[in-house]
């Protein structure tokens, strides 16, 4: 992973600086295309200012999908896969506390 | 690599009504509790199952070994983190182990070291007019990520969605961190750009998760 503090983006390309992303939103927290740090290099290249705000989208977005969608027999598993389970743990031992 | 908090995480994972004392009931053997237990976390469970499998029958077959061993391992359980944080672990675990044994190359990332021209991402910036800002809803969303080569897609899901940390990524997968680092930027990358190419099919006026919907159907979520 590279990192951007030695670098000098005076004359960093957009293929350069995208080098540094996956470290850059790591550190960086999501926010790279707010940091003041790059302002002047993101008006100077719009193209990479935009690839910048669609990943933050992105990794925005991606929480949403930590809760499962509305109600629906997509979302959950079917009926069948409790009735296993239940039938499986009448074979079983009751759990005993580990320390 | 130093672990930071991920505060979203603990967001997401905040304690659910009546699942402590269903968590102490149910280590004493009581099964209506792990009933309850499983009717409030089936759903992230076979959906966490399902995006890393990518299989509906796989998924619930995932699902059920998860609760069984939960069931065998909830003594264990000391609440040092959120119960959710902990099961998802469990399933985690367990899915990749079942991967491992179908052999599958998915878990070593060899294929998203070196995947194939047509699913690396492309070096394409795009420009200001092309932008996804705000655009991205979550079916569309959903349907780019079931179509993320396999192993971007389970970065992808655990760093993204999921709110594993690069190191624990790195530990499951038995990658380094910085191979963590890299494949989930090429993921969103790969998300950018299915993203981008659905948008061009459609209207604006009609941009929506159906512009994926097609691609989704051809290609298949079934390995």
């Amino acid at each position: 992973m590279k990192d951007l503090a030695s670098a000098n983006l005076d004359n960093m390309t957009t293929a350069e600086f995208e080098e540094y992303l996956p470290e850059l939103f790591e550190s960086g927290g999501g926010s790279i295309s707010k940091d003041p740090r790059f302002a002047n290099f993101f008006k100077a290249h719009p193209d990479c200012a935009s690839l910048v705000r669609d990943l933050e989208t992105i990794a925005e977005q991606a929480k949403s999908l930590f809760e499962p969608s509305g109600e629906g027999s997509g979302s959950e598993p079917s009926d069948a896969v409790w009735s296993n389970i239940a039938s499986k743990l009448k074979e079983e031992p009751p759990t005993t506390k580990e320390n | 690599m130093q672990t930071k908090p991920n505060p979203g995480f603990f967001k997401r994972n905040a304690p659910i009504a009546g699942e402590a004392e269903a968590i102490e009931r149910a280590k004493n053997g009581d099964p209506d509790a792990f009933a309850k237990l499983y009717a409030l976390h089936k759903r992230r469970v076979y959906t966490l199952c399902l995006r890393m499998l990518g299989n509906v029958s796989e998924a619930e077959d995932m699902t059920q070994e998860a609760f069984l061993h939960l069931f065998r391992k909830l003594g264990s359980f000391r609440g040092e983190s959120a119960f959710s944080t902990w099961l998802h672990r469990l399933t985690v675990n367990l899915v990749l182990m079942h991967l491992r044994k179908k052999g599958l190359q998915l878990v070593s990332l060899e294929e998203t070291i070196n995947p194939s021209e047509e699913d690396a991402p492309k070096r394409d910036f795009g420009s200001r007019d092309t932008m996804l800002s705000g655009s991205v809803d979550r079916v569309t969303l959903e349907r780019a990520v079931a179509l993320l080569p396999p192993g971007y897609r389970m970065v992808f899901v655990l760093h993204d969605v999921e709110g594993f940390e690069h190191n624990e990524i790195a530990t499951m997968l038995e990658c380094s961190t910085g191979n963590s680092k890299s494949q989930l930027h090429k993921a969103r990358l790969k998300l950018r750009e299915l993203l981008r190419e659905s948008q061009a099919l459609q209207p604006a006026s009609v941009q929506s998760a159906d512009s994926l919907a097609e691609p989704a159907a051809q290609k298949g979520i079934t390995r």
